[in-house]
This record gives C-alpha cells, structure tokens and sequence, in this order.
C-alpha cells in the first residue's frame, strides 16, 4: 500500500480525474472532498461489509419456514 | 439446452440453460457466478437459486412493485459490466432478509441486484448516499392490508419477471 504525509489543504491526484483533498481534521476524524467523474461509485468501505454480511443473514433460510410466516400472515390475520 | 440445476430447498430442476443470469462479480460475500429465478407460485416472492451450489439460495423480491419511488443510478462501468448496448431497460430486485414475525421481513434496498434482461447478465449494486437501507421493512402499511386482501397473492404483482423465470 502506498502510503502519504498530507497536510491541511493538501491532496493528491489519481491520474487525470481524480483529486483527493483533506479538507478538515477534528480528533480523530478526517473529511475528505473527493472530485471525480459523476458516474464513479464512491464508497465508505463499512458499506460493503454491511451489504455482505446481510447477504450471509438472508442467504440462510428454511423453505419450511418460509411458508409456514407467509401462510401465518396471509390467513388473515387483521390484528397483526 | 436443458440443463440440470440441484438445489436443496427445491430439489433436482432442469432448465433452459438460456434461463441462467450470469452474476460476473457474484452477490457480495459469494463467489457463486450463475444464479436462475424461479417463481415461488404465488405472491411477489421468488427464489434466487445458485446453478453451481445446491444450498445457495436467496429469497428476493421485484424491488420497483415493492417501493415505487425506488430507483438506482448505475454508473457506466456499471452498465458496460451489465452488457448494455443500447436498451436499458432493467430488472431490480431485492433480497429478503426472512423472519419469523412477518413484520420484521426486510428487503435490502442498499444492495439491490440489478439485471438486464436482454443479456441474462446481473449485479449487485451498493448505493452509497442512498436514504434506504439493507434492513427496509418489508411489509408496511399498505403492503399489509394488499396482501391480507390477497392482491398481491393471486397475480404476480405485474412485475414483469415472468420472462424471466427458469421455473
């Protein structure tokens, strides 16, 4: 990992579209301005581990089960 | 062609190999590549089934019938990975999270799988700066009362999937 000093108001560059700067350090934070072309997803990393591990909760399900919620649900049940 | 698909949850099928939808980044956290949508019967479910392991399988919804107001953006290199070439018209789901209480089925909103339909080619897309969330409640209000009234039940909800259903 290529790994910069950056000061206040400094940034860097990813080839021709991409410039990064550090706008504001407060404790233990840093915010970014990020220019790049609009089409470009950007994301937090955390974001990603969010999307995986629902994927893991939801890929873990009983057929049985299913249906045994969904017929629970449709018989009915207007107190629900 | 015909080909075989083993699943645990629904057995041995066999399927149009044309019914496959090509996932070349996979789901996040998988490394399976080639999914097939089956219809569940009855109501908006379908079943998102790995062709190359029998145990993976998602539940999943259409996600526009679901929440109209939802929509993605995709990115160019989105598109380009999606083998669009000038039609873009897409398919987008949303998985469920199942739950033994109906009321805490959510869908993720966050993650939606987006296909297009003319190439069999999908991904899973994640929405960064979206209001929504991998956790959105699946039955509101209204969805509630639609599906109570069996509304919901009988059609496949108009979603248009039905072209794409390997079975």
């Amino acid at each position: 990992m290529l790994v910069l000093t950056r000061k206040m108001g400094e940034g860097i560059s990813i080839g021709d579209t991409i410039k990064i700067k550090i706008v504001e350090i407060k404790g233990n934070q840093v915010r970014l301005g990020i220019e790049a072309p609009v089409d470009l997803r950007i994301l937090r990393e955390e974001i990603y581990a969010k999307v995986q591990k629902e994927n893991r909760l939801a890929a873990d399900w009983d057929l049985a089960d299913f249906r045994k919620v969904i017929d629970s649900f449709t018989k009915g049940n207007e107190d629900l | 062609m015909i080909i075989r698909v083993a699943s645990t949850r629904f057995g041995e099928l066999e399927i149009e190999a044309d019914k496959v939808i090509n996932m070349p980044d996979g789901m996040l956290g998988f490394n399976e590549q080639r999914y097939i949508l089956l219809s569940s019967g009855s109501g908006p479910f379908c079943w998102l089934q790995a062709v190359d392991n029998p145990d993976l399988a998602f539940i999943v919804v259409d996600a526009k019938t679901t929440v109209p107001e939802f929509e993605v953006k995709l990115t160019a290199d989105e598109y380009r990975l999606l083998g669009f070439t000038g039609q873009a018209e897409t398919v987008v789901l949303a998985v469920v999270t199942m739950a033994s209480n109906p009321l805490d089925i959510t869908i993720n909103l966050l993650g939606p799988i987006v296909i297009n339909p003319y190439a069999m080619t999908a991904i899973q897309v994640v929405l960064e700066g979206s209001r929504y969330s991998t956790r959105h409640p699946y039955f509101d209000d209204s969805l509630t009362k639609k599906y109570q009234n069996t509304e919901l039940q009988d059609e496949n909800a108009n979603i248009g999937l039905e072209k794409l259903y390997a079975g």
